[in-house]
């Protein structure tokens, strides 16, 4: 590589030239009060992908999640989903563009059973209007039986039918990350947002989650996810974006970005 | 008819917190017998307390429906039973200072109307915020009620209330005149059955006999059984409706937003909406038990937007369960039994000191005990929610419900 060429690849870290994008950061900015959080951070996620997003500690992972599924709003940039400029958007307003994300620790659903906690899942059920619930419960009624059939096809899918009658809360924490996962599908997600997905899991869990992620993406689901775990990631992911003091590093191939002297150098804690 | 036709194989299948509500309301029932039997209770009264009880069951429904099932935490409960109250006071009532005179139906159009206005004018600066804000809110805007309401005696007549509010059937065939027009009954109770239990340790005997007594059921019995009619018309359709929209798709919204609203929001539910809903819901029916009330009391004033009657609604859902509707309903009536039945305690001239102003304590005490033993309350929602036609095969234990699991670790 010329230096000329390591100078262009340094300015815009992120891969620019693929062709089908699903979605695309553009120019991310946030702060809070004078931290920096998110610094002018530039990506895409190619369809069909499985796409990382690592990076050391408070390298702004979780905040560009956040910003990207409408939790925070950006003080800068765009974030665009399908083409669609879903910018500051709400949550429930990005969700129906097709972008769906988990949480790092699993939600409870207190008072649910598994399934019907995977009920939440299906984006606009016909029962979730007041007036439907009353004026047609015969839609409501056949909307429901879909939805649970599905819940339950998903869930056998996941392996874990035996849990569907368990109380949502008294699984453990791996099966959380699985029902977790088994929901966000039942929204049918264009893009899928994995939010640390086996953090706290158990070796075979993990193995688990991963062969159901490959699955998934198999069967057409983009996914982006931020992990700690690097085995995880690198057997999993391609391409990795690198993200350092909320910027884009660089983006390669696992393989690449394993051996890079710049991500090294940020793990390590070299910073500047 | 489950429990008619087969009495044991449904008693079987009652958790052990059901089996002993049942037992509970039996006694209760035999003693609320007895007293009428004796002569201690007049019909009519007893009529009155049944309405005050179904009052409560209708607004413990309101809070439910906010508390319970979305986990709005709402203090101005009071208020929107004090506008349904004066909504239709206001139009029905001969000295209102605004529109007396109209039909008890205008009055309960009108007080419904008044109390969704309010609930989304409250709604709307507080519920995009965390859960404290409307807490806080709620709990200034219940004094702001009642201190316009004090204080704007040109709408409101100020402290002095208003009066000559009809009964609610004022202007309905038949009904109207139903109370006057039903002949006076006489029921000749004969004596005959006594029976003598001795306390031990404390020396006492008590003496339970009934004497022969006339019961005598008048205009005023009819009026109140029409009462009552009313209220059980409010409570059965109230408990339909949220029993339906516990188990929909749309409840399940509300206790996702209870457990977690980010996960709502992020699996693309609109909250704000849902939650706006969910409050207008339970203010509505907070509002029908103020309309219940003034055409009870057939009197409205200040008072009765006093905050205690929130506290109180609070106790009955926290007591019943929350998020469980027949828990409301029968946290709503315990709570008018226990504030009732201290002041008969008093009769009992063996109890050396006056209980009933001890009302407040023992509520209390109710609730820190119900708190450390059974922090889910007496009937808690226990089986899976889901629409009822989609679900043919209940899990294998319905009973063993998810918050079952879970009792009695009072620490989690």
């Amino acid at each position: 590589m010329s230096d000329l060429e390591e100078a262009v690849d340094r300015e815009v870290a992120a891969d620019r030239s693929k062709e089908d994008v699903v979605l695309r950061v553009e120019d991310l900015q946030k702060s809070f009060g004078g931290l920096v959080a998110t610094d002018h951070a530039t990506f895409e996620v190619e369809r069909g992908t499985i796409t990382a997003l690592i990076g050391p500690n408070g390298a702004g992972k979780s905040t560009i999640f956040n910003l990207v599924s409408g939790f925070y709003e950006p003080d800068g940039g765009r974030v665009e989903v399908n083409g669609v400029d879903v910018t500051g958007m709400e949550p429930y307003e990005v969700a129906d563009h097709g972008l769906i994300r988990t949480f790092q620790t699993p939600r409870k659903l207190e008072g649910m059973t598994v399934r019907e906690a995977m009920l939440v899942g299906p984006r606009n059920q016909p029962g979730e209007s007041f007036v439907n619930v009353l004026t047609r419960p015969g839609a409501v009624g056949e909307a429901e039986t879909r939805n649970l059939e599905a819940a339950e096809r998903i869930l056998a899918e996941f392996e874990i039918d035996h849990l569907a009658t368990q109380p949502a809360t008294d699984i453990s924490g791996g099966q959380m990350k699985l029902v977790e996962l088994a929901r966000a599908m039942l929204a049918e997600p264009e893009v899928l947002l994995l939010d640390e997905p086996v953090a706290g899991v158990n070796p075979t869990l993990r193995h688990e989650l991963a062969d159901q992620i490959r699955r998934l993406n198999e069967a057409g689901t983009t996914c982006l996810l931020i992990e700690h775990d690097m085995d995880f990631v690198m057997e999993l992911a391609d391409p990795v974006v690198v993200l350092d003091q909320g910027s884009v590093l660089m983006e390669g191939p696992p393989q690449r970005v394993q051996t890079d002297p710049r991500v090294i150098e940020a793990y390590l804690g070299g910073g500047a | 008819m489950a429990a008619l036709d087969y009495p044991r194989g449904y008693w079987a299948e009652l958790t052990r917190a059901e089996r002993g509500v049942t037992a509970f309301l039996v006694a209760f029932g035999a003693l609320l017998l007895f007293g009428l039997l004796s002569g201690g209770l007049a019909p009519a009264y007893f009529l009155y307390l049944v309405g005050i009880g179904g009052m409560y069951a209708l607004l413990s429904f309101g809070l439910n429906s906010q508390w319970g099932f979305t986990g709005l935490i709402n203090f101005s409960v009071a208020a929107f039973f004090g506008i349904g109250a004066y909504g239709t006071a206001l139009m029905t009532g001969n000295t209102s200072p605004i529109a007396g005179g109209f039909n008890p139906l205008v009055g309960l159009l009108v007080a419904l109307v008044l109390a969704a206005v309010l609930a989304v004018l409250i709604g709307v600066p507080t519920l995009r915020l965390r859960a404290d804000y409307l807490a806080i809110a709620s709990l200034g805007l219940a004094e702001v009620v009642r201190t316009i309401v004090k204080n704007q005696r040109g709408w409101t007549n100020g402290t002095a209330g208003i009066r000559g509010i009809p009964s609610f059937f004022e202007g309905w065939p038949v009904l109207a005149t139903f109370p006057t027009a039903m002949p006076t009954l006489e029921v000749v109770v004969s004596p005959g059955w006594r029976t003598a239990i001795d306390v031990p340790f404390v020396g006492l005997g008590l003496e339970f006999e009934i004497p022969a007594s006339t019961l005598v059921l008048g205009t005023s019995f009819w009026r109140a059984l029409l009462n009552v009619a009313l209220v059980l018309t409010f409570l059965g359709a109230s408990y339909a409706l949220l029993r339906r929209v516990h188990r929909s798709p749309w409840g399940r919204v509300l206790r996702t937003i209870r457990s977690d609203e980010d996960l709502a929001r992020a699996l693309g539910k609109h909250t704000y909406s849902f939650k706006m809903q969910s409050f207008v819901l339970g203010s509505l029916l907070m509002a029908l038990a103020g309309v219940f009330y003034a055409h009870l009391n057939l009197f409205v004033s200040p008072g009765d937007l006093d905050p205690i009657t929130t506290f109180y609604v609070w106790v009955a859902v926290i007591l019943g369960g929350s998020g469980s509707n027949r828990g409301a309903l029968f946290g709503g009536f315990v709570v008018v039994a226990i504030r009732q039945g201290t002041r008969f305690l008093n009769e009992f001239a063996w109890i050396p000191f006056d209980v009933a102003p001890l009302r407040l304590l023992l509520i209390g005490v109710l609730i820190v005990v119900l708190m450390r033993y059974r922090p889910q309350g007496v009937l808690p929602p226990q089986r899976e929610l889901i629409w009822p036609s989609a679900v043919d095969e209940a899990p294998s234990r319905p009973d063993s419900g998810v918050r079952e699991a879970k009792g009695g670790g009072g620490g989690e």
